[in-house]
């Protein structure tokens, strides 16, 4: 067995890699990137399973990161790519509300308030030790950079990788406040593949640069406007 | 067993759609599963001891209830007349090619998939199991919504999608409260909501609001809460309309039976109270923000949409006050709603089809003369529409009555207010009926417009709905009076 201090400086190490993916996630403006640093946080996030299963051998987040692995630094990431490839838009530089700036301070004020809020809430549950809880902090604050990053952006693709930032918020609240059953767990994952699967295909469709899509809308009476399509 | 008779219906339905090559095959086949599925719930509530356990032994994933059994043949009684006014409506759909032929199969598809996904969140033990289910209506209702490809219906259906999943996000974080929160009181964690209302006293209240209001966002969410309802006026107004029916008869109902499963939990913990006036707050300001919506409405579909967000804060109200009558009605409320909205989304399906060129889903309705053109869809709308304001002797009169009354009882300024606004949302609804139903061309121009025959199948619907509705409000049963007791009680408000 590898050492407990060792594990815990790991896991340390690896929150860090989160956050860093995660502030990549909200500024970046090329398209390609962004997936694959969507596919590094995720592959971070089945090494803190990991690691966590060396700190207590329970068997449910072995397989958390076995289909971690597969589903979200493989699997969704490759079909993104593709999707990508087939609208042709390299980049997204068009933010609504708040430019990328402002917006990681805003999700520094909101670490610090999920930090506070979240102190008073699991006041009532055992003591957990420290990295317990800021697994717990660093969960939601992703979960909520990632709600920034769908508010912000305007191209729908952009928003499909918020979602799945987001998720991955909620995969690391979980794994470090309590256990789920791993079937509960393998559905999301199994929700999440076809979301992700309908809402690309969708934005293909909003996103596309391909003009026979505006020319398939002119037949349909529900649009009829003049030619300022996508 | 009985799951996997259900289990069975909607596979055998996919297979028939996969193998069948008309539009008219498989239409039918997702009506005989819509219709199995009456006959399904029915034996089960006619002739099995209720609450059903699940057939899973030690693992309770599902389970059913009277609740969970009322919400499936709502849902399927919906579903059989909306598939039914499809078979016109797609037809006509297909006939004018806003729908591809190729898509067909598809449509049907997820049509199927989705009823037998809500079955399945609908006996739903597990909060959990529950939770994807809904997860997963939203994306095959997206689908629905989005079938006709046009450019409009996709951003109608992502802006669903992104809205309904990043809230249910949220709301998943709360089970995650909840699950832990019962492995801090019971030793063990669950997310059974039946082991969870047996100890739901020992629940610390901290942890309740939390876990609570968390899931109340996801929830809310998908029946069109403030301030998360932006994406329902559009998703409903664009998706073709029997599917707007089905949208607004039944998924609303899964977001509203979430919150009224999990309010059944927290409304034992010393939390209630608090969440009891976030609840009716937001109840309120949905009301409210419908009405005034609906004020200067000047679409068909749209102005229906809103009506439905309306109905809704009045069911979340309902449900903050959470007296026994209260609950009572609010689950006979659901049922009022369901049915008369539905027969009001297939009436303004059918003047969808004849002013079709007139009614982009964003613009002016240009209705005239629709006495002349509609008849029948005419007089659908206005009887649906007195029925769903609550006029005497339709059944959501009796419901907003009672609910009203037992608001009465809690704050009597707030009684006021909301009588205010349900009589705004009201006239409003009259006041746009009334001014284009008597828009008529001058006597004497020739009819501009070829009149849509409309067929059958999208007639018997709306008549078998309106009786329906018509039938609710005057028969009263003692068996009905008795079921909906046992459902308040099985929710432990009585």
């Amino acid at each position: 067995m590898i050492d407990t201090a060792i594990l815990q400086g790991i896991v340390k190490i690896l929150f860090v890699c989160v956050i860093i993916t995660a502030a990549y996630i909200i500024t970046t403006r090329n398209l390609l990137s962004l997936v694959s640093v969507y596919a590094l946080q995720s592959l971070t996030l089945a090494f803190l399973a990991l690691a966590l299963w060396f700190l207590e051998s329970d068997p449910v987040l072995l397989a958390i990161a076995g289909i971690t692995v597969v589903s979200k630094v493989l699997l969704i990431p490759y079909f993104i790519a593709t999707v990508q490839e087939r609208i042709r838009i390299k980049r997204d530089i068009e933010f609504h509300f708040i430019s990328p700036t402002s917006s990681l301070i805003v999700s520094m004020a909101l670490m610090l308030v999920v930090y506070i809020a979240l102190t008073r809430i699991l006041r009532g549950t055992p003591a957990r030790d420290n990295l317990f809880f800021f697994g717990a902090v660093l969960g939601i604050s992703l979960m909520l950079m990632g709600m920034m990053v769908m508010l912000s952006r305007k191209r729908a693709i952009t928003k499909v990788l918020g979602f799945l930032s987001m998720e991955n918020g909620v995969l690391l609240f979980g794994m470090f406040v309590t256990e789920l059953p791993f079937i509960i767990e393998f559905l999301i994952i199994i929700d999440l593949i076809i979301l992700v699967l309908l809402t690309t295909i969708l934005t293909i469709g909003i996103d596309s640069t391909l003009e026979d899509y505006q020319k398939r809308l002119h037949r349909f009476h529900l649009w009829e406007g003049p030619g300022e399509g996508p | 067993m009985i799951l996997l008779a259900f289990v069975l219906v909607a596979l055998l339905t996919l297979l028939g759609i996969g193998i069948s090559s008309t539009h008219g095959r498989m239409n039918t086949a997702c009506i005989l599963h819509a219709f199995l599925y009456i006959l399904l719930a029915g034996y089960v509530l006619l002739f099995q001891q209720v609450p059903v356990s699940s057939f899973l032994i030690g693992s309770q994933f599902f389970f059913m209830d009277h609740f969970g059994l009322y919400e499936v043949l709502i849902a399927s009684v919906i579903f059989t007349c909306a598939a039914v006014y499809a078979r016109g409506y797609v037809e006509s759909l297909l006939g004018s090619r806003e729908l591809e032929k190729g898509s067909l199969r598809l449509f049907y598809a997820s049509w199927t998939l989705l009823l037998f996904v809500l079955v399945l969140a609908f006996f739903s033990d597990n909060l959990a199991l529950f939770w994807i289910f809904a997860e997963l209506t939203t994306i095959l209702s997206a689908m629905l919504v989005a079938i006709l490809s046009a450019r409009e219906n996709i951003d109608a259906a992502i802006k669903y999608i992104f809205i309904a999943s990043a809230s249910m996000l949220f709301s998943f974080v709360g089970l995650i409260f909840l699950f832990e929160t019962s492995r801090t009181v019971l030793g063990a964690g669950t997310l059974n909501w039946t082991v969870l209302m047996q100890h739901a006293t020992a629940f610390p209240a901290g942890m309740m609001v939390a876990a609570f209001a968390l899931v109340f966002i996801g929830f809310a969410a998908k029946s069109g809460i403030f301030p998360f309802h932006t994406w329902l006026p559009e998703a409903h107004a664009k998706a073709p309309s029997a599917v707007s029916a089905v949208l607004s008869a039944v998924l609303l109902n899964v977001g509203m039976y979430g919150i009224i499963r999990v309010w059944a939990i927290v409304h034992q913990t010393p939390a209630a109270a608090t969440i009891a006036l976030v609840m009716g707050l937001f109840g309120f300001f949905t009301v409210g923000i419908a009405a005034f919506s609906m004020l200067p409405q000047k679409n068909i579909k749209k102005m229906i949409a809103f009506s439905s967000v309306e109905n809704m804060g009045f069911l979340l109200i309902g449900t903050a006050v959470s007296t026994p009558v209260a609950i009572f009605w609010v689950i006979f409320h659901i049922m009022a709603h369901a049915f008369t909205k539905a027969g009001l989304f297939f009436s303004a399906g059918i003047l969808h089809r004849q002013y079709r060129s007139r009614l982009a889903s964003d613009a002016v309705d240009d209705i005239r003369d629709v006495f002349q053109y509609q008849p029948f869809a005419a007089w659908g709308i206005i009887i649906g529409g007195l029925a769903i304001i609550g006029t005497p002797f339709f059944p959501a009169f009796f419901s907003e009555v009672f609910i009203l009354i037992q608001l009465g009882g809690v704050s009597l300024p707030a009684l006021l207010l909301l009588l205010a606004l349900l009589f705004i949302a009201a006239a409003s609804l009259g006041y746009f009926v009334m001014t284009s139903f008597s828009r008529v061309s001058a006597p004497g121009t020739p009819m501009e417009i070829e009149p849509y025959a409309t067929p059958l199948t999208m007639k018997i619907p709306v008549l078998f709905l309106l009786a329906l509705i018509i039938c609710l409000g005057i028969l009263f049963t003692g068996q009905e009076i008795s079921f909906f007791d046992q459902i308040v009680r099985e929710l432990m408000f009585a």
